[in-house]
């Protein structure tokens, strides 16, 4: 489903070159449950970034759905992504001024659907991540723990084939984190989806199917469970 | 679309102060841009009608030569039949009126004025019981009477009585050339008269063109006749078909138009400067917009990272932050036109009293103390239109600059 070849992504801090990744590959399957993992700086965001076509590579290719990603232009990542990707941030960046309904109804707005598929759906995936009766509520009214399960019903409710999450529990306490990955586990369960998420958590990396472990910008692991 | 409104809605009242704050720049620009502009065009239309009123007429008849050397105030080169041009102009539904102006000395004697003096002085002869037909002096009188025909007596202006200490039954001598030489007449002050027009009531002495006939040996001439035309007449139609009822008299008839092209040039001069003044305070508001714009979208780059990240388009985006930008735009132009209202309202009744500017300096417009506004609708909506169409605007370029930002970057923004 995701095949990711010989990837090189370089970042710039004046005259010294920051190289991210250095020619990492990898094949993911649908509805694989997969924990990029590794210390800090190991380049395990800047996977997922280009993964998400939210950053540019430098070398290599990477291919979704037998689509070559890489030589997209910008308007067309836009489209695949709406159409495609969910995202889960590590700060969940939910829109303070929307209820978790309109958080969540957003991502459908972008897609232009009937205002009652919106309601129903948005409905739907809100009840499933359990927050029913709580659609009403802004984000500053919510935990953190409600509020990552906003973004996990974001991320879902357009039924993308992939979710993208960038350390989703690294702001929780731990209790609250095990309850979003047995939720984030559940989804990729029910729905068939692929969720690739980033961690250095160990507890977190026992949650994945696949642990893919980078360390320097270059992957030294890569184990199926 | 609907969606966009509504972010925009929200986001507005999420950011109260700031919201405030750069509706609030907008508002007082506008209401300035109101108030300026209501003064200017108060003081246009008055300086106009106080032009006409007590300066030019709405046009006035002279002599063909007269025109070119009217700063010497000729006797000669005069109308020698006025009242036989008057007549044909009534007949032709125009009001008339005919005057006489002349330079001399004006001689004031110790015994009323405590000592003795003279300085240069130009009187307008005028006939006493038309000249109201075409200016509005007799409703100017401060003090005493207005002239008899006739009679030995002059009204003058309360600026210029001030200057010399002159009061009501005080003489004046004046002394002058006519058609027959040098004379002197001994003028009692009938009357002070408190005109509108500062060029006016500084130097307005005024006697009965009989009077100033006989001593100046004018054989019934005089030296213009001036006619007035109604409130919304064009002027310069008006003006040709008076040319051609005189056709052959050797005359030549001038708008008031053409007698006052310094001071409509100096209006358009304060116009412009007036204009650039308004152009600063709406570059001082741009400038504020447009930081408080930035400020906004880039204390929610985070956010826009993520919007971008889920689909977001960059049309859409910037569609956003432009509906943001009109929301503060018609919060700024509705309060800014309600407070240019109340203060255009406190403008027109009450006025600003220029007065201790305008006593003693001349700056063209014919107004002698307050200035006054007057209502234009079309102004204010103009402006309010303006301040949102820009405010959208000016939330085009930081939207730009922070779509340039790659996601990534706008993601880890703190």
């Amino acid at each position: 489903m995701i095949k990711v070849e010989n990837v090189v992504r370089n970042y710039h801090a004046g005259e010294t070159v920051v190289r991210a990744l250095r020619g990492v590959s990898l094949e993911i399957l649908k509805g694989e449950f997969v924990s990029i993992a590794g210390p800090s700086g190991s380049g395990k965001t800047t996977l997922l970034n280009l993964i998400g076509c939210i950053d540019q590579m430098d070398g290599g290719e990477i291919s979704i759905k037998d689509e070559v990603i890489s030589t997209m232009k910008k308007k067309e990542k836009t489209n695949f992504r709406r159409i495609n990707l969910g995202f889960i941030f590590q700060t969940y960046n939910l829109i303070p001024v929307l209820t978790a309904y309109e958080n969540v109804a957003f991502v459908l707005s972008l897609l232009n659907l009937p205002e009652k598929e919106v309601n129903d759906r948005t409905m739907a995936i809100l009840k499933e991540v359990g927050l029913e009766g709580m659609e009403h509520r802004r984000p500053s009214r919510l935990s953190g723990g409600q509020q990552q399960r906003v973004a996990i019903a974001r991320a879902l409710v357009k039924n993308p084939e992939i979710i993208l999450a960038d350390e989703p529990t690294a702001n929780l306490d731990s209790e609250t984190g095990k309850e979003i990955l047995d939720l984030m586990k559940e989804m990729n369960e029910k729905h068939k989806t692929t969720f690739i998420f980033s961690t250095h958590d160990s507890m977190v990396m026992d949650y994945a199917s696949r642990l893919v472990m980078l360390h320097d910008g270059q992957i030294f692991s890569d184990k199926r469970r | 679309m609907k969606f966009l409104i509504s972010l925009a809605f929200k986001n507005l009242t999420r950011y109260k102060r700031r919201t405030l704050i750069t509706a609030g720049a907008i508002a007082v620009g506008l209401m300035m841009y109101i108030f300026i502009d209501s003064m200017l065009m108060g003081a246009e239309i008055e300086s106009v009608r106080n032009l006409k009123w007590y300066e030019t007429a709405s046009a006035r008849i002279l002599n063909e030569e007269y025109w070119e050397n009217r700063h010497q105030k000729p006797l000669d080169i005069s109308i020698k039949n006025p009242d036989k041009i008057i007549r044909k102009l009534e007949e032709n539904g125009i009001m008339a009126t005919k005057r006489m102006t002349f330079s001399g000395d004006l001689i004031l004697n110790s015994d009323d004025f405590g000592e003795d003096g003279n300085l240069p002085v130009s009187v307008t002869a005028i006939d006493p019981e038309r000249d109201s037909d075409v200016f509005e002096f007799g409703s100017t009188l401060m003090d005493g009477r207005f002239l008899e025909s006739g009679e030995d007596g002059v009204l003058i202006g309360s600026w210029f009585a001030e200057d010399i200490g002159a009061k009501v039954g005080y003489w004046i001598t004046f002394v002058g050339r006519g058609n027959a030489g040098y004379v002197a007449m001994d003028l009692e002050i009938v009357g002070i008269l408190n005109c509108p027009n500062p060029n006016v009531n500084r130097t307005l002495l005024m006697m009965p063109i009989a009077t100033a006939d006989e001593y100046l040996a004018m054989d019934g001439a005089a030296t213009e006749i001036n006619v007035a035309l109604p409130e919304n007449a064009d002027v310069d139609s008006d003006v040709i078909r008076i040319q051609e009822l005189l056709n052959g008299d050797n005359l030549t008839v001038m708008s008031w138009k053409a007698m006052a092209a310094d001071y409509l040039a100096l209006a358009e001069a304060k116009r412009g400067g007036s204009g650039m003044i308004l152009f600063l305070i709406f570059i001082i508001a741009a400038v504020g917009i447009s930081n408080t714009m930035l400020m906004a979208i880039f204390e929610r780059i985070k956010e826009l990272g993520m919007m971008r990240s889920l689909g977001m388009s960059d049309g859409k985006i910037l569609l956003a932050f432009m509906i943001e930008g009109a929301g503060i735009g018609i919060i700024g132009s509705v309060v800014g036109v309600l407070l240019g209202i109340i203060a255009n309202f406190i403008l027109i009744n009450v006025g600003i009293d220029y007065s201790f500017i305008l006593r003693d300096m001349d700056i063209g417009y014919r107004i002698q103390a307050i200035f006054r506004g007057v209502w234009n609708p079309g102004t204010m909506i103009k402006a309010a239109i303006l301040s949102v169409l820009f405010s959208t605007l000016f939330a085009v370029v930081p939207t730009f600059r922070a779509i340039r930002t790659d996601i990534p970057a706008c993601l880890r923004h703190q």
